[in-house]
């Protein structure tokens, strides 16, 4: 895409008025979007857009600058707009080798998405929409699909002497139904996404996943609104790890860590949850919709162990905190797009597997909640209070599974929650989502086990809330714009697919 | 690029699209510089600068649409786009009401740039950052961290040309400033947040938005756990703008042609108290979101949406209006050139009522004041229903009495309206939304 050469002399450029590092991120992304909505493809959309970001380091200060003019001039340009913006009154002259890395793992894609007709992806979101029908013409008022596809390359280099090149292919298909009835209307969703290309619909077929999504939608028309009040939550190993991702993912990362933002920071060392869990964080997973072979600042991905046995052992990294830390990076720099400047990111987070029985969980718990599957949610790293919301959930009753509930809303404080996790199964069920910091989302998984939280008899860590709401997910398009102007873009969340 | 750089790279994108089939075209094109500056503890922490230029091509064959866009305005790259553009509206269901604007007799006298803003130098808008951290960390010393500390300014030229004959035009600006911190006494944490986007550089006020936010986490220490129970509430201005969020979709025509708004088959009809009237204004003085035009060219408009509790109408863009035979009310937004145009808000808002918030709250013997909600993201525009995590104060005797947190609200945005019976003389836009303090009378509140 660009050459060593003009990546050395627009890295010379950028530490011309002096800084410590500086480096050149440059991206080349094809997107192919489709919607379907009322039995119809309306939207078929491809794109094309190509641009680089040029990062100067200096002290703690950072300068970036981005344009989509990838010529000499346009690049250099940048280069020297970074540099300027953090004049040292230097005048500093580098010379730099760059040594291209190997990537610690390949991620095989079967099916590139270049290489599959755009009539044969068109057909998949029908067949998705004619299955979620099926279910029940009667009630089924709305199908939306969305089909997405993305290849991403990307070169980096940097003042250190690095130099990457990566391939990245992504491919996501989400459904939402809407069911109504009686006055009533639910929506049911469910999505796959992964790092891989077409094959995801081989792996998850998208008809099966349309009847999943309406049968869910279908089922909530008749369930009774969730109970308010504390009382013990069974997180099911389907769930997926929205609660991982806010209780305690976001307040790893180091930068809030250093900004004095997070609940578990200065806790390296102590014990942050029960023993029985454990934290990880694996980019290098195969397949998974958070995995990467190089981060965003060409670090090479690996599996971070960030909670062991309910000790605190580390954070997720990228480049500028850990050198404020006087450490290595540990690969988890991610940005949206070139658009933006690195920041310690989630991959593939969960919390690992134990050895309870899932039913023995459930008769534990006695009288309580079960959640079969989480919608979104969104955290306070500072004081560790998060929200999540119930997509399917049943009531507890004397230790048996009964009558399914909509519109619970689960809040609780992380540190506190995660000490009170009683029971951990030997189950693992990974889901998807868009993860938004500071105005930029990336794609992330995130599992955990079937666990208790909480104990019968006990006063409950979590609140249930809400008489009345849904609490379902909304529909995704497949081209998605978060909005840096709105004014929840602070926000650490999580939305689902 | 010049106003007529622009336009003729634009009409090269419909010509191009014309040419490789396509029986109609429309080129969106787009150009801007942004800078994004963030202090901490009074010195640059990141400054960030930006240019983009991209061109977003919708084309129709027969009743078909297709889009594409890219980065590449050379002749290159319109003609890959052309072609992608046109293959994809092969694949697209033919729908009747699928057209491209006619060319409007004018626009709107929209002020939507800021000629004082490119002759801004960068140390007066670190100044600006550094005075609103300042005053932050001055407003009390319990105000330890500032997490954030932003300048943010962008131009914008927009240039839009289709085959019909519509050429338009504008170069626009806005600036901003927004800062999250926290408070900390003993063991307690708590954060605040403020912001504040204008149209003109000279009115932007540092000292005001780092104030704000410092009391917004300072008036949160020592807040406790409440029992829940159903009592009236009354939401912030910053709330309410966040549950408009959650309303806005169900306003548009899109939604209820295609059954998922909660406000279909109701014009004419009671949807709210007589304090509510909701209104979006594309041409809205001073507003952010305002324009001449929309994201297809056509004209922006003012439109009442909801009047003293009544229904009046949606917005459209010019498909749904050509499917409900009415004009479009010049809603076709669009996110950026890499999208095409969506039935979507302008500058919304909550017309501000009569009462002071300290009126409002005066009312109550005993209820909530819900100061920062957690998780608004994840209501359902659809059903309207919400469920959310609350924080604030607990009112007691007209006073607010003391901090509360770790609440659950929840309700359905159309029951919320029904229920409001004070609405606030103190509207303000957070962006393109705005909202006064707002009372409901009764509303579940879980703890």
């Amino acid at each position: 895409m660009i050459d060593k050469e003009l990546l050395k002399e627009t890295l010379a450029a950028a530490l011309a008025c002096g800084g410590d590092f500086a480096e050149v991120f440059v991206e080349s992304r094809q997107v192919t979007g489709i919607g379907l909505e009322g039995g119809k493809v309306e939207r078929m959309q491809s794109g094309a857009e190509a641009g680089a970001g040029v990062r100067v380091l200096a002290g703690e200060a950072t300068a970036y600058a981005h344009t989509n003019d990838l010529s000499r001039d346009g690049l250099l340009r940048a280069a020297r707009i970074a540099a300027r913006a953090l004049d040292q009154g230097l005048k500093k002259y580098i010379t730099l080798d760059l040594t291209t890395l190997r990537p610690p793992v390949s991620f095989a894609v079967q099916q590139p998405p270049e290489t599959v007709p755009a009539a044969r992806k068109a057909e998949m979101v029908m067949a998705a929409d004619q299955s979620a029908r099926a279910v029940d013409e009667a009630v089924i008022k709305q199908v939306m699909v969305g089909y997405g596809d993305l290849v991403q390359d990307v070169v980096i280099a940097n003042s250190a002497g690095v130099h990457v090149e990566d391939r990245r292919v992504r491919t996501r298909v989400v459904v939402n139904a809407v069911a109504a009835a009686n006055g009533v209307m639910q929506t049911g969703t469910e999505a796959a996404a992964g790092v891989m290309g077409f094959e995801l619909c081989e792996r998850h077929d998208p008809a099966e996943m349309g009847a999943v999504a309406a049968r869910r939608a279908k089922a909530l028309l008749t369930a009774k609104p969730a109970p308010s009040g504390r009382m013990p939550v069974v997180l099911a190993g389907t769930a997926g790890g929205t609660m991982v991702h806010e209780a305690c993912g976001h307040g790893l990362e180091a930068d809030l860590v250093q900004k004095g933002l997070s609940v578990y920071g200065g806790k390296l060392g102590q014990e942050v949850a029960a023993p029985s869990v454990t934290v990880e964080d694996d980019p290098t997973l195969p397949g998974r919709y958070g995995s990467y072979a190089f981060d965003d600042e060409g670090t090479p991905a690996r599996p971070v162990t960030l909670i062991k046995n309910g000790v605190l052992v580390d954070y997720l990294y990228d480049r500028l905190s850990a050198t404020k830390d006087k450490r290595e990076s540990n690969g988890h720099g991610r940005r949206e797009s070139y658009h933006h400047k690195p920041l310690p990111r989630m991959g593939n987070t969960y919390i690992a597997a134990g050895r309870d029985d899932p039913e023995e969980i459930i008769r534990e718990a006695g009288e309580g909640l079960l959640v079969r599957k989480m919608g979104g949610g969104q955290v306070n790293t500072t004081t560790g209070d998060f929200v999540f919301e119930v997509a399917e959930g049943y009531l507890i009753r004397d230790g048996e599974i009964g009558p399914m509930v909509r519109g619970a809303t689960l809040t609780g404080n992380g540190p506190e929650v995660l000490r009170r996790v009683s029971m951990v199964g030997g189950d693992l069920g990974f889901t998807i989502g868009t993860c938004g910091k500071d105005g930029q989302g990336v794609p992330v998984s995130d599992a955990q086990p079937t666990m208790l939280l909480g104990r019968r008899g006990e006063d409950a860590p979590i609140v249930v809330g809400g008489t009345q709401a849904t609490g379902a997910d909304r529909a995704s398009r497949a081209v998605e714009a978060l909005d840096p102007w709105g004014p929840e873009f602070r926000l650490r969340r999580i939305r689902r697919l | 690029m010049s106003n007529a750089d622009f336009l003729s790279i634009a009409g090269a994108g419909v010509e191009t699209a014309l040419r490789a089939g396509a029986d109609a075209a429309e080129a969106f094109v787009t150009s801007g510089t942004s800078i994004e500056i963030d202090v901490r503890d009074g010195e640059v922490d990141t400054i960030k600068s930006a240019a983009e230029k991209g061109l977003g091509l919708r084309v129709l064959r027969g009743r078909r649409t297709g889009f594409s866009y890219t980065t590449d305005l050379s002749p290159r790259g319109l003609a890959a786009v052309a072609q992608r553009a046109v293959a994809n509206a092969g694949l697209t269901a033919a729908d009747e009401f699928t057209r491209l604007p006619e060319a409007a007799p004018g626009y709107p006298e929209v002020d939507v740039f800021d000629p004082a803003l490119p002759g801004k130098q960068i140390e007066e808008k670190i100044g600006l950052a550094r005075r609103m951290e300042a005053a932050a960390r001055a407003y009390d010393p319990r105000v330890t961290i500032v997490e954030s500390a932003t300048y943010q300014d962008g131009t914008v030229e927009v240039g839009l040309v289709n085959s019909n004959g519509v050429s338009a035009y504008y170069q626009g600006s806005v600036c901003g400033l927004s800062i999250a911190l926290t408070a900390r006494e003993k063991d307690d944490h708590q954060t605040g947040f403020a912001m504040d986007f204008r149209l003109r550089f000279a009115e932007l006020e540092p000292e005001a938005v780092g104030r704000e936010a410092a009391a917004r986490a300072v008036r949160m220490l020592g807040a406790q756990p409440q029992k829940g129970l159903e009592a009236p509430v009354v939401f912030d201005p910053f709330v309410m703008v966040s549950l408009l969020g959650v309303l806005a979709p169900a306003l548009t025509a899109e939604a209820v042609q295609k059954g998922r708004s909660l406000f279909a088959g109701r014009v004419g009809q009671r949807v709210a108290s007589e304090l509510v009237t909701i209104v979006d204004d594309g041409t809205l003085a001073g507003g952010v979101r305002s324009a001449p035009f929309d994201g297809e060219g056509v004209p922006s408009s003012r439109s009442v949406l909801i009047e003293k509790g009544y229904l009046r109408g949606y917005l459209h863009n010019t498909y749904t209006a050509a499917k409900d035979g009415v004009v479009s009310t010049g809603n076709g937004v669009r996110a950026s050139f890499k999208g095409g145009p969506e039935v979507g808000p302008t500058n919304f808002y909550l017309e501000p009522g009569d009462k002071s918030p300290a009126e409002i709250i005066g009312e109550i013997s005993s209820g909530l004041y819900v100061g920062e909600v957690l998780g608004m993201h994840t209501a359902n525009p659809i059903s309207g229903d919400f469920s959310v995590g609350a924080t604030g104060f607990w009112i007691e005797q007209g006073k607010m009495s003391y901090p509360v947190r770790g609440l659950a609200i929840a309700g359905n945005i159309r029951e919320l309206l029904d229920a409001v019976d004070a609405v606030g003389r103190d509207l303000r836009f957070f962006g393109g939304k705005g909202a006064p303090t707002v009372r409901v009378r009764k509303l579940a509140v879980s703890g």
